[in-house]
């Protein structure tokens, strides 16, 4: 062969390969390009072989100019590789970009109610300082519900609940002036409830409907939840029933400066009563939460316990209310509507 | 009520601070009060009216303006001086000798019922319209003026909070066979005997209502209003003036039976110390001479039987101290209760104490107590962290259940309501019901879901909600009524605007019910047919199973709904979960399809299936039913994956198809019944 045509083979492979790698789109192609012309057989690789046959001075010529064109295409190759890596990388990218701000996919979850979600965080307050949580019944009777608090019959106090009573069926046998049945208009009947079958030291709460017999209004219901407080110890003060009442609105409001008041009050199951007001950190207003006092000592003796080596204090507050101040909830009505309008914003 | 700061300002020298102060301080330390507003009278003169909220345990001395000024002098430490025109310098009548215990009889009859009636009369008064300054007070304060007459005893009431009443001398009837001599009978009133009121209405009386009568008629009704009969008019010239203490509970009693409630009933109904009757008197009597002229007929006739004593209150400092949780001087007790106008005796530590005369309110040591916080102010108490041993809470598991269900109900998309426990029909009326819908208790929660999906289809296309509460159920004939009404309920409905199959939304419903159930950690559970008694027709005709737990029934489901007992659900709760090792050997699985007729439950191919595959049958899952027509029956066709695994090998094909067989064979034996292969 001659030192022109072994030129020309050199000049055909080149374009060839040059032009294949120039078209070529992915790694396969590139794969079979490189093992045509520098695999096992390959074109370039069987010129590098027969160079061991040719003449010494001919061998130099072809052989530096083959190994300078494997050199190229080796370049050529690897820059082609990168290229085609590149694009594949990008595609792949492109495919893979998600839109973050499109919203998640809805998951349908129902809501709970406000007074429930009042009751837990009540609840929990209340048992961190060690109060129990305890029930009582809605139908009470009139005992637990007026005289063992003394308020006895026929007595203008009573005019501060005004009362749902129920009608006795006539097939039940007749019940004693004790059991007349009504609607309990507090959870006070508790205190009497829970202090007949337990000793002292004690503390409880205890949540509830409660009903009165009044007209409604934005700010009042027929029917709504009052939270019981009661603490019985020997040295149980009212000093610490103001600590205690402090401690959880504190608690409640999540607000370190709250303050409370509390105002001379009457109800005839503590002695003293008060008022129970609370002010807000933001707030100018000092608003009216709850009532409040030490338990009497006729309460105390109504339960059979010794009003000398017994004291305690108890309280009481209504949670429509909490829960109107807490979520700005304006009309106390919205609670018993049913309405999921209201609902689903808890 | 409504007090007027005039005449607060009358019973005190030195100037009050202005109503507002006087407002503020009287809400921190005795009664919320606040001003109510300002009036300019014809005269120039201005007053001021303020409100005062006075708390039910101190009616008994604050619903006079007296009251009131006595609690601003010891809250400010200001002297406070007699009321103005006290009987400084009466006259009497210029008749010596004159008695009138022979001009008058008064008959008290009921003791129990009148504890205290003093009467004294006057002769020559001039009645007419009463003076400026004292029609202006009684108008500030709401009321009407009529005469110098009736207008004296009313103020006097409205100053010293025992109520008074004029009678007409001389239209009283007097004693049989003596004419000039009047009687007054303090009785019952008879049945059949009516009255007619100063204001011209007609009440039927009974012998539960007291009277003030004389020897004929009522002339009034005792402590409530008076009668026409012996009215002052414009020619009354003796008048018979009236100070009684009449018992609370008739007062209240006959108030409300004839449905009329007046300034005098409510003081009595609170009940008022019978020393305020003298007192009241003496105001009234110089009052009258004061703006009516006129002389006192002798003395007056004291009917007063048991004298009452305040009660005597034996305490010591610490006491008081340990009761409030601050520590309190003798010291500082002795200057409150002498600020309070209490008679204080001290021996050593002791303190025996009795508060005023027109002061019901105390008679233990824990009243006391209040007097001595509230004056200090509860302000000035600092708040403690409560003491005493701290014993660790139990677990609230019901409470913990119930928060369990309500968040399982949230997260399968059910909203929580409250609704009212009043319903238009149910089991328990109420006596007193607040509207026609209103008249029972509810029976049931599910009526009160419907309702709410109404109302919310108008905004909602799908409304999911919940209610756990009380229902009011009536107890069996014989039981004991109070304690067996009450029962908690959970009640959850799902329900769409736009039709949807039946089907799915039962299937919806249930599974809802079923991963509460499952959640509590029960596991058997089932749905049972409806029992096809009367109360379920009646009750639940809707009803499409009952939902058991083991035998007991706990509820029932709906196409759309359901309703169970919660205290019987968080019973048979038991969170107990027990570990049970996982086989380490490969499971198999194999389908099967079985065509049965369309009424063929699932359950009873499950157990045939369960019961013939054994111990080796790890687990069945129905993957697919359809229901389609074939040979021209309709049949439903049922498919289920098999599981087949041992804990000891790895279950060879052999063994596999051995128990299919066996299982096919069960299926295969039930006429109707066929396996699919």
């Amino acid at each position: 062969m001659s030192k022109k045509s072994q030129m020309d083979i050199f000049q055909s492979l080149r374009k060839d390969v040059f032009g294949a790698l120039e078209e070529a789109a992915d790694f396969d192609a590139i794969l079979k390009i490189e093992a045509e012309s520098l695999g096992k057989s390959g074109r370039l690789t069987n010129i590098l072989k027969s160079l061991k046959d040719m003449p010494s001075a001919e061998r130099l010529v072809i052989g530096s100019t083959a190994n300078a064109l494997k050199k190229e295409i080796e370049e050529k190759m690897k820059e082609k590789k990168e290229e085609i890596g590149k694009k594949i990388k990008t595609e792949a990218d492109k495919a893979e970009w998600v839109d973050v701000s499109i919203p998640g996919k809805k998951i349908k979850r129902g809501h709970l109610h406000p007074i429930s979600r009042i009751l837990d965080e009540t609840s929990a307050i209340f048992e961190s300082m060690g109060f129990e949580m305890v029930e009582g019944p809605e139908a009470e009777t009139e005992y637990y519900n007026f005289d063992a608090l003394a308020i006895p019959k026929n007595h203008p106090a009573r005019d501060m609940w005004d009362t749902f009573w129920l009608k006795e069926p006539k097939d039940q046998i007749s019940l004693n002036d004790r059991s007349k049945l009504l609607l309990r208009t507090h959870t006070s009947p508790n205190q009497i409830r829970y202090m007949e079958k337990h000793q002292p030291p004690l503390r409880i709460i205890v949540p509830g409907r409660c009903f009165r017999y009044e007209a409604t209004d934005a700010t009042h219901d027929f029917q709504f939840y009052q939270l019981e407080g009661l603490m019985i110890g020997e040295k149980t003060n009212l000093a610490e029933l103001k600590g205690a009442i402090e401690l959880f609105f504190k608690l409640l409001f999540k607000d370190k400066n709250l303050q409370i008041r509390f105002r001379p009050g009457y109800f005839p199951f503590v002695e003293p009563g008060v008022e129970v007001d609370i002010k807000l950190s933001q707030s100018l207003e000092w608003l009216e939460i709850a009532g409040a006092g030490m338990v009497h000592p006729s309460v105390i003796k109504a339960v059979k316990l010794n009003p000398n080596q017994w004291q305690g204090f108890a309280f009481g507050m209504g949670l429509d209310r909490i829960a109107m101040l807490k979520y700005k909830i304006n009309d106390i009505r919205l609670f018993y509507s049913g309405d999921l309008r209201f609902i689903n914003q808890f | 009520m409504i007090f007027s700061y005039n005449w607060l300002q009358s019973f005190f020298s030195k100037k009050l601070p202005k109503p507002e102060e006087i407002a503020e301080v009287l809400t921190i330390y005795s009664f919320e009060a606040k001003v109510l507003k300002e009036t300019r009278f014809l005269s120039g003169t201005k007053d001021i009216v303020l409100d005062i909220d006075i708390l039910p345990n101190r009616a008994h001395d604050c619903y006079s303006h007296l009251g009131i000024a006595r609690e601003i002098s010891a809250l400010l430490s200001l002297n406070l001086n007699p009321p103005i025109g006290g009987l400084n310098s009466p006259k009497r009548s210029k008749t010596k000798n004159f008695k009138l215990k022979d001009r008058l009889e008064i008959d008290v009859k009921e003791p129990d019922l009148c504890r205290r009636y003093i009467a004294g009369a006057m002769t020559n008064v001039k009645v007419g319209p009463s003076p400026g300054w004292l029609e202006e007070r009684l108008i500030a304060v709401g009321q009407k003026s009529v005469n110098n007459i009736v207008d004296a005893a009313n103020y006097a009431m409205l100053e010293t909070g025992q109520p008074l009443h004029v009678f007409d001398f001389d239209k009283v009837s007097g004693v049989q066979n003596q004419k000039s001599k009047k009687c007054i009978v303090v009785r019952r009133a008879k049945k059949g005997e009516k009255i007619t009121s100063l204001d011209n209405n007609n009440f039927a009386l009974d012998t539960d209502i007291l009277v003030i009568a004389d020897s004929r008629e009522p002339l009034a009704i005792a402590g409530i209003k008076g009668g026409k009969k012996a009215e002052i008019d414009s020619k009354t010239k003796n008048i018979i003036i009236e100070s009684a203490n009449f018992e609370p509970t008739n007062i209240r009693l006959t108030s409300r039976k004839i449905g009329l409630v007046t300034g005098s009933s409510i003081s009595f109904e609170n009940e008022i110390s019978p020393a305020l009757a003298k007192a009241a008197m003496d105001r009234a009597t110089a009052l009258i001479q004061e703006i009516a002229g006129g002389e006192i007929i002798g003395e007056r006739i004291d009917f007063y039987p048991k004298k009452f004593k305040s009660a005597r209150i034996f305490f010591k400092p610490d006491d008081i101290s340990k009761f409030l949780g601050i520590s309190v001087s003798g010291k500082e007790i002795f200057s409150t209760l002498k600020k309070l106008g209490f008679e204080v005796k001290k021996s050593k530590e002791n303190f025996i104490v009795s508060g005023p005369a027109e002061r019901l309110d105390l008679s233990i040591k824990e009243d006391v107590g209040e007097e001595i916080a509230r004056i200090r102010g509860y302000g000035k108490i600092p708040p403690k962290a409560p003491g005493g041993l701290l014993f660790p809470v139990p677990p609230n598991d019901k409470r913990r259940c119930e928060n369990m269900i309500k968040n399982l109900l949230a997260a399968a998309g059910l909203s929580e309501v409250y609704n009212y426990s009043f319903a238009k029909a149910g089991e328990i009326e109420i006596e007193n019901p607040i509207a026609a819908d209103k008249k029972f208790l509810r029976a049931n929660l599910l009526d009160g879901l419907k309702d709410n999906a109404g109302q919310n289809f108008r905004y909602f296309d799908e409304v999911k909600i919940f209610e756990m509460g009380k229902v009011f159920r009536r107890s069996g004939a014989g039981a004991k009524f109070g304690d067996m009404i009450e029962k908690n309920k959970l009640a959850g409905l799902t329900a769409y605007k736009a039709p949807k199959p039946a089907k799915e939304i039962f299937y919806e419903t249930k599974g809802i019910l079923e991963n509460v159930i499952s959640s509590l950690g029960i596991s058997d559970y089932w749905f049972d047919d409806s029992p096809d008694t009367e109360e379920v027709k009646t009750e639940r005709p809707m009803a499409m199973a009952e939902v058991k737990i083991g035998n007991e029934s706990i509820g029932y489901i709906n196409k759309d709904s359901f309703e169970i007992d919660l205290d019987k659900l968080i019973l048979l709760a038991s969170e107990e979960r027990e570990f049970r090792p996982f086989s380490k050997y490969p499971a198999v699985i194999r389908d099967i399809a079985i065509l049965v007729s369309p009424k063929t439950k699932i359950s009873e191919v499950l157990d045939a299936i369960q019961n013939a595959g054994g111990e080796l049958l790890m687990d069945v899952d129905l993957f697919d039913v359809y229901e389609r027509e074939e040979t021209g029956r309709a049949r439903k066709s049922l498919a289920f994956h098999l599981i087949f695994q041992s804990n000891e090998k790895t279950l060879s094909d052999k063994e596999a198809n051995a128990l299919m067989e066996k299982i096919i064979k069960a299926l295969e034996d039930k006429r109707e019944w066929e396996v699919r292969r």
